[in-house]
């Protein structure tokens, strides 16, 4: 106790001789700093914190990332301490030819710790073999079959970076094709394979045992891939329309062919062999072509490119990146220099380039608009978000779509029921037009009969009329001449409408 | 397999299609490969990737023909396309002088990054249009002298000198082929750089798989 206290005294009284610089925080914000804070103030010590949970953090993830390949790196490394590199190469009995003394040579070759082949590569192994069996001689599948075991077996066996396990398997590949491709076996008609076929069943082969050791293998390429992730995740905003594919969303066969599309190209990480990655791909890159078909555009490559990488960017497929260094490691040279598959690689590697490299330049907009779009500060404008990719979205549009055409009908009906309207004013007004003309020229006996009558009452009225005048002239001019005027004229209205009343029932009726 | 010891007989080429977007890359293919043209582009074939065989006096070549994306924001990644090509078809509008210009930056970044491997053939297409010739025969003719590159002029529309150019693109790569088969050979295995120390690896990579 009392050594503490002593210790205590002692910081007092150091602390005593410190200068007001110094405890100031280290940092140099111009706070004072405390020493149990790391003599940071309290400020630059909540950073200081963060900074270090965040490093704390992304080591964890780190390791938790390689955790696996961590395992298999100890195994490899205790494996092949008792056994060096170039012990192998002098220990491993090479045959000098397969052929001639195989019985002798084959126990020796398999050494005794040999790793155990995955659940997948003897699987591989079993269709691998059973294709020998059925579509060769025995003597040749048998042949075939050792070489590529020993292959095998030293591909599990060597510890080497993917690199240079990759030039051996390359090698390895040729070396085979070349000694079986002499074979007059190939050349003769009852031979159902070729010998490129038989070169596919040893990449898959091959290519299966190398992908639990090699695929993937260095942290750095996973931790490459999942940044690639993070990077088409935060550009993912791309798909909006920017890449201007000229796919049309609205049609469902569309959506499909690029749904699987999408799949296809996930699906490449689920196989083993290059191979199969291969087929996927090409199956991925039809689906694609497809899609641009239903979509009535061009197939040319101006078309492709962008749709491939639309489909990257909606798909974001895990360890793609990994994915394409495995392919072009393991797989059959030929295989990827031409030939569709090859075309179809080229373009997928090219589309990973695009994703790496992309910036404002390559979309052809201003920087900042481009990185408020990445850091998602602002949403790209509605006119360019195909809306038709997310299914509500979709049906949303759809109904606005309806109900849009719905109000339009809705105003033409409108518009056609004024004209109607109006039309069938103007026929009514043609209509008594042309019957008071056929009344004209044909009248009916009661019309004639009514007429005379009106004519009659007319004469009659007008003889009336002169008599009053006369009458009237003759009694004196001046007080009589307005009462002789509006006397007639009180009659007349009446006529007027009696004449007009037999086309006024007509038109009624 | 190709015999190396007698004459090669039959060959196998990579051609890649370069060159801007519309100047007619697609319907060259189309036109060479399927003998069709549609104004409009559209075609249920794809023209992206084609293979024609071409017989060239008593050899037989099969032309593998990749089409690429000519707009301008994929110029980048033309080495990824280019690289271990036999051939590149360089196409350009002949109504249209920027195209010929991007001929040329094209030119300069195959010599860079194939070197010799690969013979180039600079063709202008779309002679049916006459009228609006921008780029004369001559200059382009010239062109393509200075830099060792055929030139030929076509039209996909009107079906003129079109297998004449691949016919010639071909021959040149047979003769290419025969004269440095050990060249090709090499270029052709692995996409991967190989230096000195390939042979000696593939010694012993023998005696280890073997």
């Amino acid at each position: 106790m009392s050594n503490k206290y002593g210790d205590e005294d002692e910081s007092k009284k150091a602390k005593m001789h410190l200068k007001a610089n110094d405890l100031l925080c280290v940092n140099g914000c111009g706070f004072y700093g405390t020493p149990q804070w790391e003599n940071r103030c309290s400020k630059c010590w909540r950073a200081h914190q963060n900074e270090l949970k965040k490093s704390q953090d992304f080591a964890k993830n780190k390791s938790l990332l390689s955790f696996d390949q961590f395992q298999e790196r100890r195994k490899s490394t205790t494996e092949s301490k008792s056994r060096g590199i170039k012990n192998l190469f002098k220990a491993s009995p090479i045959p000098e030819s397969g052929a001639s003394s195989p019985t002798s040579t084959s126990p020796a070759s398999t050494p005794t710790r040999r790793r155990d082949l995955s659940p997948d590569s003897l699987e591989a192994r079993k269709h691998f073999t059973d294709f020998l069996v059925a579509n060769l001689s025995t003597a040749m599948a048998q042949e075939i079959a050792r070489s590529v075991k020993n292959a095998v077996t030293k591909i599990c066996e060597m510890r080497m970076n993917p690199d240079e396990m990759s030039e051996l398997v390359m090698s390895y590949y040729q070396y085979l094709g070349e000694r079986i491709g002499g074979h007059s076996l190939f050349d003769s008609p009852d031979c159902k394979v070729k010998v490129e076929d038989v070169m596919d069943q040893v990449e898959k082969y091959i290519s299966t045992c190398c992908y639990t050791t090699f695929f993937c293998a260095s942290h750095e390429e996973e931790v490459a891939d999942v940044s690639l992730q993070d990077r088409i995740r935060s550009l993912h905003w791309v798909t909006a329309g920017f890449l201007e594919t000229k796919l049309v969303f609205k049609k469902q066969t569309v959506r499909d062919k690029i749904d699987e599309g999408i799949s296809e190209l996930i699906e490449i990480n689920a196989k083993k062999s290059a191979f199969e990655k291969l087929e996927c791909l090409t199956r991925s890159c039809k689906a694609v072509f497809e899609a641009l078909k239903e979509s009535e555009s061009s197939m040319s490559a101006d078309e492709f490119l962008p749709t491939l990488i639309y489909i990257l960017f909606r798909g974001n497929p895990p360890l793609i990146q990994s994915n394409v260094k495995f392919i072009s490691r393991f797989a059959i040279p030929a295989r990827l220099m031409s030939g569709e598959a090859a075309y179809f690689f080229t373009n997928l590697s090219c589309a990973l380039e695009f994703a790496r490299n992309m910036n404002h330049e390559s979309l052809q907009m201003e920087k900042a608009e481009f990185e408020a779009y990445t850091t998602g500060h602002l949403a790209p404008p509605l006119s360019v978000i195909n809306s038709a990719c997310n299914q509500a979205m979709y049906v949303l549009e759809g109904t606005i779509e309806t109900i849009t055409t719905v109000v339009k009908k809705a105003g033409g009906l409108a518009s056609n029921l004024t004209g109607v309207h109006g039309k069938a004013d103007d026929d009514l007004e043609k209509m008594l037009i042309v019957i008071k003309e056929t009344v004209d020229f044909y009248p009916t006996e009661e019309y004639l009969k009514m007429k005379e009558s009106i004519f009659g009452e007319e004469q009659e009225t007008a003889d009336l009329l002169v008599s009053l005048s006369r009458q009237s002239s003759e009694s004196g001019r001046g007080t009589l001449s307005t009462s002789a005027d509006s006397q007639p004229s009180t009659p007349q209205p009446q006529l007027e409408p009696s004449l007009e009343s037999p086309l006024a029932a007509f038109s009624q009726k | 397999m190709p015999d190396a010891t007698a004459e090669q007989k039959q060959f196998k080429f990579k051609v890649v299609l370069l060159g801007e977007g519309c100047v007619g890359k697609s319907s060259l293919v189309l036109r060479f490969v399927e003998n069709k043209f549609s104004s409009r582009h559209l075609s249920t074939i794809q023209a992206s990737f084609q293979s024609k065989t071409v017989h060239i006096d008593d050899c037989k070549a099969e032309l593998h023909i990749w089409d690429t994306a000519g707009q301008e924001k994929y110029h980048a990644l033309g080495p990824i396309y280019y690289r271990g090509s036999n051939g590149v078809l360089l196409v350009f509008d002949i109504t249209d002088r920027r195209s010929f210009e991007k001929v040329k930056n094209w030119v300069l970044e195959i010599k860079t990054c194939l070197g010799k491997t690969a013979e180039i053939l600079i063709v202008g297409n779309k002679i049916d249009l006459e009228d609006e010739r921008q780029v004369s025969r001559q200059d382009a003719e010239v062109y393509a002298e200075t830099e060792g590159a055929l030139y030929m002029e076509t039209s996909a529309q009107e079906n003129m000198g079109i297998s004449d150019a691949f016919e010639a693109l071909t021959s040149k790569m047979i003769d290419h082929a025969r004269t440095n088969t050990t060249e090709t050979s090499t270029s052709n295995r692995s996409i991967r750089l190989i230096d000195g120390e390939e042979e000696g690896r593939r010694s012993r990579s023998k005696k280890c798989c073997r």
